[in-house]
C-alpha cells in the first residue's frame, strides 16, 4: 500500500460568530474574513508539509475547493507546479483541478503536462465530480455536469497522449480545433483517478481502470462502491482489478501515544463539523443533485427522515443535505469516526492496526489518501504526524501486497 | 402544483417528443407557454381562457410529465419545437402568449416567425439583458435562498406561495422535474439570450406586455424596457400579482387577455 499526503489548507481563523451567523461558509462567505497574510502562512506551512512528507517518504496529494473556510486551493495546478519542482522523490497527484467547472480543458492538458515535465514524471491525474457550491462559484451548471466531466477527461486525456500534431475535437460540450500541447508530458501514459461515491460513476470508473477513490465514505459504502467497479469491469469483459485500482481517504493523525492521536486527530473533525455548512440553494435545493423523485422531498421544511447514514461522500462535495449536516456530522465524535473508518487515529501500532482492519473489511485498496491536516491542526502537530507516520506506519502499510478480490 | 398525470392532461406528441398538455374550449386559438410552474389542467387562468377559445398548454420538455430526448437542452430546440407545434395547427391565426420562461419563448418564436399569429401576450417575460453588466435584471432563482426567492415571487407569498408541506409527493417530483429542466435550458446566460434583444424589433403583430406589480423577480421597469423595444407594444401591470399572475390573478390577467383579443 502506498500513501499519499493532503491538506486541503483549509482557513479556520474566521471568528465563530461569524460562521455562526452565515447560512453557508462556501460560496458566499465574504472574502474579507480571508486575511492574505494568514492565507500566506497556511500555505508556507502546507507546502513546507508537503516536503516533509517527500522527506519522510510519503507520497503527496492536491485537491481543488473553491470559495469557502475548507479550501484555499482554489488554483489546484499552481500548488501542483511548485510541488513538482519544489519535491523530488514522492509521486504527486492531482486530485484534482474541477475539470467540470472549467472552460478550457486544453489548458488543464498544458498545465498537467507542464507540472509533469518539471516534476520529470512524477505527476498522476485525479478527477473529482465537483458540485454544490461550487456550481454557484464557477458559475456551472448542475444538470450537465457529468456529462462535461467526462468529455473534460476524455479531452484532456487525448492532449496529453497526441503526438502527431493538431486535432481537433467537436464534442457537445468543448469545441477546440487545433490541439497541440507543448510541452507534451514526461510520461507516455498518465495514471488517472477518480473520486467518487455513486455507482453509476463508479462503474465508468472501473470501466477505465481508473484508481477508483472513496473519500470518507465508511467500510459499507465503500465496499458497495469498489463491487460497481468490479461489476462494471467484468460486465464489459475486462480483467478484474487489483486492489491497486483501489484508493480510500480519510483522516489521520498518528501521536506518540493512543490518547495524543486521538486528541490531536479530533481536531480533524472541524472539517465535518465546522467546514460543510452549506446553504440549502447549494445543497440539498440545487438541480441535478438527485432524481427528481428524491430532489422533490427535500423541499417539505420536514424530511422524512433518511434510511441510512449520513452521505458522506456528497458531504465532502458540499451536498449533504442540511438536515444530514445538523443530525450526522456536526455531532459527530471521535469515537464515531473511528468506528466508521473516517478516522484513523492513535499511536503507530494503533493506526496500522486500524487501517488494515479497514483495508480487509473493503476487500483491499492500495492506497490511502490522508487528510492529515485541517481544521485547527497545528503545523507543529502536523509534521510529528507526518514523521511518525512515515517512520513507524508507512513501512508496514508498504507490505500490504495488493490482491484480487473476488466478485461481490 | 399538480399531480402527476392529473386528470384531464392529453398528450402530444411532435417529433419524437411525448408533451403533457392541456387542451380546453373551442373557437380561436390560443398557445400558452408557461413560466417557472406547469399550470394544472384545471387551472383558472385556462378555464377563463377557455370560455373564449381553445387553448393549447404543453408542458415543456422535461417540465411536469413531458419527455425530455437527451440531446433536447437549449432554448433553440424550445423554440423550434414550438414552431412546429404551431405550424401543425389547423389553419388560422394563432394567439401566442408566454408567462416568464414562456415568455422568452414567445418572444423569440413573434421574432422570428410571425406568419401564423396574430396576437402576442407575454406575461412577466425574461430573455433580455437590459442593465448593465453588473447589475442582474432576473433573480437568480438556483443561487438565492428559497426564503428569499419565495418572498420576491409573489405579492403576497403567504397566500399565493406553493405550501411544500402539503404537496403530494408526484406534485413535489414534478416540481423538482420542472426546476431541473429551467436550470438546464436557463442556467447561462441566466435567463436570456444576448442577441434576442436586437430582433425584437421585427415582431410586427399586436402586442400586450403585462406584468406583475409586485414582481420582484424580475421588475416592470424591465418589462417596460422590454415593451419598449416591440413596436407598437402596449404594456399594463397587473395589481396584486408577483412573478406569477397567471397563478396569482388568473381572474384579471384573463380578463385584460380576453379584452386585448376582442377590443
Amino acid at each position: 500500500m502506498d500513501a499519499w499526503w493532503m491538506c486541503e489548507v483549509p482557513y479556520p481563523q474566521v471568528p465563530k460568530a461569524v460562521l455562526d451567523e452565515a447560512d453557508s461558509v462556501r460560496a458566499s462567505l465574504p472574502n474579507r474574513y480571508c486575511d492574505p497574510r494568514i492565507a500566506a502562512d497556511l500555505f508556507e506551512e502546507a507546502i513546507d508539509e508537503y516536503l516533509l512528507c517527500d522527506e519522510m517518504g510519503l507520497n503527496v496529494c492536491a485537491t481543488e475547493h473553491h470559495a469557502g473556510v475548507n479550501s484555499l486551493l482554489g488554483a489546484n495546478p499552481m500548488l501542483v507546479g511548485i510541488l513538482a519542482r519544489q519535491t523530488r522523490k514522492a509521486r504527486i497527484l492531482s486530485l484534482g483541478t474541477l475539470v467540470s467547472l472549467r472552460r478550457e480543458p486544453v489548458r488543464v492538458a498544458e498545465e498537467y503536462a507542464t507540472a509533469d515535465v518539471i516534476s520529470r514524471g512524477r505527476l498522476e491525474l485525479g478527477f473529482v465530480k465537483s458540485g454544490g457550491t461550487e456550481m454557484a462559484s464557477a458559475n456551472a451548471n448542475p444538470i450537465n455536469n457529468i456529462e462535461r466531466y467526462w468529455e473534460a477527461i476524455d479531452l484532456i486525456a487525448k492532449a496529453l497522449a497526441h503526438q502527431d500534431g493538431p486535432f481537433s475535437w467537436e464534442g457537445k460540450h468543448f469545441t477546440h480545433r487545433h490541439v497541440n500541447i507543448w510541452p507534451r508530458p514526461w510520461q507516455k501514459q498518465l495514471r488517472m483517478w477518480a473520486a467518487t461515491g455513486d455507482p453509476h460513476t463508479a462503474a465508468e470508473v472501473g470501466r477505465r481502470g481508473m484508481v477508483h477513490t472513496l473519500v470518507l465514505r465508511g467500510a459499507e459504502g465503500t465496499r458497495r462502491a469498489y463491487a460497481a467497479y468490479r461489476n462494471a469491469r467484468a460486465h464489459a469483459g475486462l480483467p478484474p482489478a487489483s486492489s491497486d485500482n483501489f484508493a480510500y481517504s480519510a483522516f489521520v493523525c498518528v501521536g506518540d501515544t493512543e490518547e495524543e492521536g486521538r486528541r490531536v486527530g479530533e481536531k480533524l473533525l472541524w472539517f465535518l463539523n465546522t467546514s460543510l455548512k452549506s446553504a440549502p440553494q447549494y445543497s440539498r435545493l440545487l438541480p441535478g443533485v438527485a432524481p427528481p423523485h428524491v430532489a422533490g422531498q427535500a423541499w417539505r421544511s420536514r424530511p422524512k427522515a433518511p434510511a441510512d447514514g449520513p452521505d458522506l461522500v456528497n458531504a465532502e462535495k458540499g451536498v449533504a443535505t442540511a438536515s444530514e449536516n445538523a443530525r450526522k456530522l456536526v455531532s459527530i465524535t471521535v469515537e464515531e469516526a473511528m468506528a466508521q473508518g473516517i478516522l484513523f487515529a492513535g499511536n503507530p501500532d494503533g493506526v496500522f492496526a486500524r487501517i488494515k482492519q479497514f483495508h480487509d473489511d473493503v476487500g483491499g485498496f492500495g492506497h490511502l489518501t490522508m487528510i492529515g491536516r485541517t481544521g485547527f491542526m497545528t503545523h507543529a502537530e502536523s509534521e510529528k504526524s507526518i514523521r511518525l507516520f512515515g517512520k513507524e506506519v508507512l513501512p508496514r502499510l508498504r507490505q500490504i501486497e495488493p490482491v484480487t478480490a473476488a466478485l461481490a | 402544483m399538480t399531480e402527476s398525470m392529473a386528470p384531464g392532461a392529453d398528450r402530444l406528441t411532435i417529433r419524437d417528443i411525448d408533451l403533457e398538455v392541456v387542451r380546453r374550449g373551442s373557437g380561436r386559438t390560443i398557445v400558452f407557454l408557461h413560466g417557472f410552474h406547469t399550470l394544472e389542467p384545471g387551472a383558472p387562468f385556462l378555464e377563463l381562457l377557455s370560455r373564449r377559445a381553445s387553448v393549447l398548454a404543453p408542458s415543456h420538455p422535461g417540465f411536469g410529465s413531458s419527455a425530455r430526448p437527451e440531446d433536447f437542452e437549449t432554448v433553440y430546440d424550445l423554440v423550434h419545437l414550438y414552431r412546429e407545434l404551431i405550424d401543425s395547427l389547423p389553419d388560422g391565426k394563432i394567439t401566442l402568449i408566454g408567462a416568464s420562461f414562456g415568455g422568452w419563448l414567445a418572444a423569440e418564436i413573434a421574432a422570428s416567425c410571425p406568419h401564423r399569429l396574430e396576437r402576442l401576450v407575454l406575461v412577466n417575460p425574461l430573455g433580455i439583458k437590459v442593465s448593465g453588466r453588473e447589475t442582474p435584471d432576473i433573480l437568480d432563482i438556483f443561487n438565492t435562498h428559497p426564503d428569499v426567492v419565495r418572498r420576491l415571487s409573489w405579492h403576497r407569498p403567504e397566500r399565493s406561495a406553493p405550501d411544500f408541506d402539503a404537496l403530494s409527493d408526484a406534485a413535489l417530483t414534478r416540481h423538482a422535474r420542472n426546476r431541473d429542466a429551467l436550470c438546464l435550458y436557463g442556467w447561462e446566460p441566466y435567463m436570456y439570450n444576448p442577441r434576442l434583444k436586437r430582433w425584437l424589433g421585427r415582431i410586427a403583430l399586436p402586442t400586450l406586455v403585462l406584468w406583475g406589480a409586485s414582481d420582484g423577480v424580475v421588475t416592470p421597469a424591465y418589462g417596460r424596457a422590454y415593451a419598449a423595444l416591440i413596436p407598437g407594444a402596449r404594456f399594463e401591470l397587473i395589481e396584486g400579482a408577483g412573478h406569477h399572475p397567471e397563478l396569482e390573478q388568473p381572474d384579471l390577467l384573463a380578463k385584460r387577455i380576453l379584452g386585448f383579443l376582442d377590443p
